[in-house]
């Protein structure tokens, strides 16, 4: 008896104790979000602050109805046109992978893309196209144009926004062939510096059968490349 | 209204205190004067319309103009190391390394890409203009259109693009074609709203001219609009600012509008 009693004394316990790292657990997950939200917070202020300096450096008037929440509308803009670096393939692409009997191309184009050139933090933006040749496993086609936006949205230089998105595709589906071909005008190019007007640039990746079989190729470009 | 706020970077002239309207950038004070379709300023006598409520004599037009500017290029190079930390700051705030390879120099980059982008601020209507005015006894419509225009959002400072139009009736006086495009320049490299600059661009060619009528039409695209926020890829705002007898008379208008879709 005094066995049973003390199991469920035991169980009690147990319970007690569990209830208590349950408690734990969440309060230090609490205060890892709290930190982690102040964190946010505390960066965002930073990049407020530093578009007040920006504003006024550049002779404006700060306090002009038209400025005076600027510092902040622009931090966040500019966390949003960042926000790719918070986002992973993995985190999209998990559900969305499916078995399929399909070896022929699959091409999503014209995905409107829109990114920050990293040297002069000036918008560029353009299209992408992108094909890959399934291994028995396809991808939902909107996920070609999430992991585009994953890697757009960060600070870029386009030939290494083109490889990496080929890459993530190539990784994550294992396919016979990705090609990626994106087409983009920069407003460094545009609005300062040289000013050429119509002006774009064209960079391509090519991996697998698209790299090694012409034919492939011409047939992805004679696809998408039609005007 | 008088905006008497002196930054410290103006080494340049005092702010007029007699006019009653000025062009300063996110000061538009709504005085526009209409064309009198007359000849010296000094002597027109009432304003026409509802909305003139000041009386500006030739004097004060230049002397507004002076107004303009509110920084040089020694302001811009004694602010770009403040600026270029700033841009620092905000790269580390996104998270960014600013000590990798493609970012090192990219502060300094960005803070002079960034005084380009708002190098109207150094610049005035009458350096501009004061040489291209020509007797000419021409009164029909004088449009340039197309114009490339590139702007800064003031509210997000993210990029606006698209195309300005310009027409005019000349009332005896001609500016020379390029310099409306200058004019473009100057109001478009700023800080701005495109209501704004839009009526900045009539005005200034009204108080050059002043011609018979003046109209603008600006057809421009919002990265702030595209990019982030709604994200509608092909939202174009139009705004227009007609003055004279383009607001007036119906047919000049039309011949305008129609002109510049052709």
């Amino acid at each position: 008896m005094e066995n049973h009693h003390a199991s469920e004394m035991n169980g009690v316990v147990a319970e007690y104790l569990n209830m208590c790292i349950e408690s734990k657990h969440n309060d230090l997950c609490k205060k890892e979000k709290d930190s982690k939200d102040s964190a946010d917070a505390d960066r965002l202020c930073n990049i407020e602050k530093a578009y007040s300096t920006v504003l006024s450096e550049l002779g404006e008037d700060v306090d002009r109805e038209g400025l005076l929440r600027t510092p902040l509308r622009a931090a966040k803009a500019m966390q949003f046109l960042t926000k790719g670096y918070k986002e992973t393939t993995q985190d999209i692409l998990n559900d969305a992978i499916f078995d399929e009997n399909h070896d022929e191309m699959v091409i999503v184009k014209d995905i409107d893309l829109f990114s920050l050139c990293e040297h002069h933090l000036v918008p560029f933006f353009g299209k992408a196209h992108i094909a890959y040749l399934p291994n028995k496993k396809v991808v939902g086609l909107s996920k070609l144009a999430r992991i585009v936006e994953i890697y757009s949205r960060r600070l870029q230089v386009q030939e290494r926004l083109t490889k990496q998105i080929a890459s993530a595709i190539s990784e994550a589906l294992e396919p016979a062939g990705v090609a990626v071909v994106i087409e983009a005008v920069h407003m460094c190019m545009v609005m300062r510096g040289v000013q050429k007007m119509n002006a774009s640039t064209v960079t391509s990746v090519m991996l697998g059968s698209f790299h090694d079989d012409p034919k492939t190729r011409k047939e992805f470009l004679a696809l998408t490349m039609r005007k | 209204m008088e905006h008497s706020k002196q930054t410290q970077y103006s080494s340049n002239e005092k702010k007029d205190t007699g006019d009653g309207g000025s062009v300063l950038n996110g000061h538009f004070d709504g005085m526009v004067k209409r064309p009198a379709g007359g000849t010296v300023r000094a002597s027109a006598p009432q304003p026409l319309g509802a909305e003139c409520g000041s009386h500006r004599s030739a004097a004060s037009v230049m002397e507004s103009w002076r107004e303009e500017r509110t920084r040089s290029v020694e302001d811009n190079e004694m602010s770009l190391p403040s600026l270029a930390a700033a841009y620092t700051t905000i790269l580390r705030g996104l998270g960014e390394d600013p000590q990798r390879q493609g970012l090192l120099k990219t502060p300094w980059r960005a803070a002079t890409a960034m005084q380009f982008f708002t190098k109207g601020y150094q610049e005035k209507i009458i350096d501009v203009l004061n040489d291209a005015i020509f007797d000419e006894d021409h009164d029909e419509m004088v449009i340039v259109k197309d114009i490339d225009m590139f702007s800064m959002c003031e509210h997000h400072l993210v990029p606006i693009f698209g195309r300005v139009h310009i027409g005019y009736l000349p009332n005896k006086r001609v500016l020379g074609l390029s310099k409306l495009a200058r004019i473009v320049e100057i109001y478009s490299r700023r800080l701005q709203v495109q209501e704004r600059l839009t009526k900045q661009i009539a005005v200034a060619i009204t108080e050059a001219l002043q011609p018979t009528g003046v109209g603008v039409v600006i057809e421009a695209t919002h990265m702030c609009m595209v990019m982030r926020g709604v994200q509608k890829m092909n939202s174009k705002t139009v705004t227009s600012t007609m003055l004279g007898v383009f607001r007036e008379d119906p047919k000049t208008r039309d011949e305008f509008l129609t002109l510049i879709r052709s």
